[in-house]
């Protein structure tokens, strides 16, 4: 099935210039519906009062994570099995172990490219 | 002078090098979260380190950044589909670049911490003991790998595809 362009995504990421970064990268894949939280707490809020239908989030941000977001995320029956890309800097092994065991549908490290997100994002909502 | 005069001095100076003794070993307990051979080892060090990755960081972006914006300013415009080809690439190249702002700004963070923990020892030598505030649990908080450190996007893949492949193998 073809991957629906107007899909609405969160992105999460408490630096505004990774905000708009990736963004400016969505836009240019042709994804025109985003919505931006700077922490997880901001995120979940926007989870409840909007259906989405993938969410791109940091790890290291304050006071909550995106570890902790995607936990929650993965607790909550409506969001379940929302697909959940961690975009971050934290790369030792054991970061990327617990975002797979909690549920996590891809993992990209930063510095990225425009052709790492496009490829992890196929990964996880099919070719577009 | 007499052998009291004498005792008398004797007890007074051994009283002052008592005192002496005893600022040295609160000045000593005061400094202990400096004199921890984990805070220089670990601490000092990584942000030592993290401080060097940031500034090599900082450089490399900008040495991206202007050779993109000189790759821009060489464009032929008498082509106009290539010339806005090229300026897209090189767009691209600016964007990809200030992702260094996040990570350094990590970094940096780090290097902050650790000198708040030398500005709270020696505001508590000069002001006496104040009230300290635990930080927050950081577990899986490690921030940006220094070079060498961490793991690569390529080697994230394969243990993600192996963790997924033993998954499917187990349902």
């Amino acid at each position: 099935m073809a991957v629906d362009m107007k899909m609405p995504i969160l992105i999460v990421d408490d630096y505004k210039t990774m905000l708009r970064i990736v963004r400016n990268l969505l836009n240019k894949l042709g994804f025109s519906d985003i919505d931006e939280a700077t922490d997880g707490t901001e995120a979940l809020a926007k989870l409840k009062s909007r259906r989405y239908a993938l969410i791109i989030s940091d790890w290291n941000m304050q006071p909550m994570t995106g570890y902790e977001l995607l936990q929650k995320v993965r607790a909550d029956a409506s969001t379940k099995s929302l697909p959940f890309v961690m975009v971050t800097a934290e790369s030792k092994v054991e970061n990327v172990i617990a975002a797979r065991k909690a549920g996590v549908n891809n993992y990209i490290i930063k510095p990225f490219s425009a052709e790492v997100l496009k490829a992890k994002l196929k990964t996880v909502l099919g070719d577009f | 002078m007499s052998g009291k005069g004498t005792l008398d001095l004797v007890e007074r100076l051994t009283n002052e090098c008592i005192d002496v003794c005893q600022a040295v070993l609160r000045g000593r307990k005061y400094l202990g979260p400096l004199l921890d051979p984990s805070f220089r080892t670990q601490k000092l060090q990584r942000a030592v380190n993290e401080q060097k990755t940031a500034v090599g960081e900082m450089e490399m972006a900008v040495d991206r950044i202007m050779t993109a914006v000189e790759k821009m300013s060489e464009i032929d415009f008498s082509d106009g589909g290539a010339a806005a080809l090229r300026v897209a690439e090189c767009c691209d190249e600016i964007m990809e670049a200030c992702c260094f702002q996040d990570i350094t700004g990590q970094r940096l963070s780090q290097v902050n911490e650790t000198l708040g923990v030398v500005e709270d020892t020696l505001s508590f030598l000069s002001d006496g003991p104040a009230e300290t505030v635990q930080p927050d649990d950081k577990t899986l908080l490690n921030g940006p790998a220094l070079p060498g450190g961490g793991m690569g996007q390529d080697a994230v893949d394969r243990l993600l595809a192996d963790d997924m492949g033993k998954q499917e193998a187990h349902r």
